[in-house]
């Protein structure tokens, strides 16, 4: 999509990059479509509003959703065991990816020239919440099924090779996140 | 976290059989790069660089791998956290066999 060199560190904690215009109308829009996805199931009229605000429901099947239910998973093997644990932990979980899809649309809208810079904790918000789109963009190309040359070998008027090209590039622009985050990285010292 | 009494039972129960602690296991999935979930497994877990390599190659070449042990609720955290992060995690007891 570009040939910029996605994120670079500068000094202990700071991770800079440029986006064009149209990459960070892309960024917004995506990061758009998480937070819309990940608040959907308004199936809640019976709910228990004070366990609601504890973040307790009482719904504990897994989404029907294909690319809900890889971002919300089954804990357990066990179907017993992964509807309890979902009924206490599903709306924690979808806050945590809700916020993390936030605070990269937030800095992307804020940052009307394209000029990024995240700390640590914002460049691991920015990693999940580029992971979930990249998830959620998996289950509609089926890259379970598919190969890596099919994907690249989509006709050009397939609609989905537009979506390939915009899953390829948040891989790029992750990989570069994690060189940046992971060079001097302080664990290394363990 | 309130549970029914035979999840506080079961929970007594493994702390005496310490020598059966639970597991997290991480499934290997098509779309997580491997540097993320090398990094995922640095930042969770504090594993040093090689430890979270290594494991990171068990998932992929193996289809899964176990990255945690201890107790119910610390497993419980474990798969939350790596949730957050995207990846696919379950828990399970350590002698189930996977």
């Amino acid at each position: 999509m570009s040939e910029e060199s996605g994120f670079t560190r500068h000094g202990n904690n700071a991770f800079v990059a440029q986006f064009s215009e149209s990459e960070r109308e892309v960024l917004i829009n995506l990061a758009g479509q998480i937070i819309e996805l990940l608040s959907e199931r308004s199936d809640h009229s019976d709910e228990d509003p004070l366990a609601a605000m504890v973040g307790i429901t009482t719904h504990d099947s897994p989404p029907e959703d294909e690319v809900l239910l890889r971002l919300l998973p089954n804990a357990y093997a066990d179907g017993v065991d992964a509807a309890e644990f979902r009924r206490y932990t599903e709306s924690v979980l979808r806050n945590k990816k809700k916020a993390h899809a936030m605070s990269m649309r937030v800095l992307l809208k804020s940052a009307q020239d394209g000029s990024i810079e995240l700390d640590h904790d914002n460049a691991n918000a920015w990693l999940g919440a580029i992971n979930d789109i990249r998830l959620a963009l998996g289950v509609r190309l089926n890259v379970e099924e598919r190969s890596h040359d099919e994907l690249e070998l989509l006709a050009p008027d397939d609609p989905l090779r537009g979506v390939y090209a915009v899953y390829s590039w948040l891989g790029w622009l992750q990989e570069s996140l994690l060189q940046a985050l992971m060079d001097d990285s302080p664990n290394e010292v363990n | 976290m309130v549970k029914t009494k035979t999840k506080i039972e079961e929970e007594i129960q493994a702390i005496f059989n310490s020598d059966k602690p639970w597991v997290t296991i991480v499934w290997d999935d098509p779309v997580n790069l491997m540097t993320y979930v090398t990094y995922v497994f640095m930042e969770l877990f504090g594993y040093s660089k090689e430890r979270a390599t290594e494991l990171m190659l068990k998932v992929h070449n193996d289809g899964k791998a176990i990255v945690s042990t201890g107790s119910r609720e610390e497993m419980e955290h474990d798969v939350a956290r790596l949730h957050e992060f995207g990846l696919w995690a379950t828990l399970q007891r350590g002698d189930q066999g996977i």
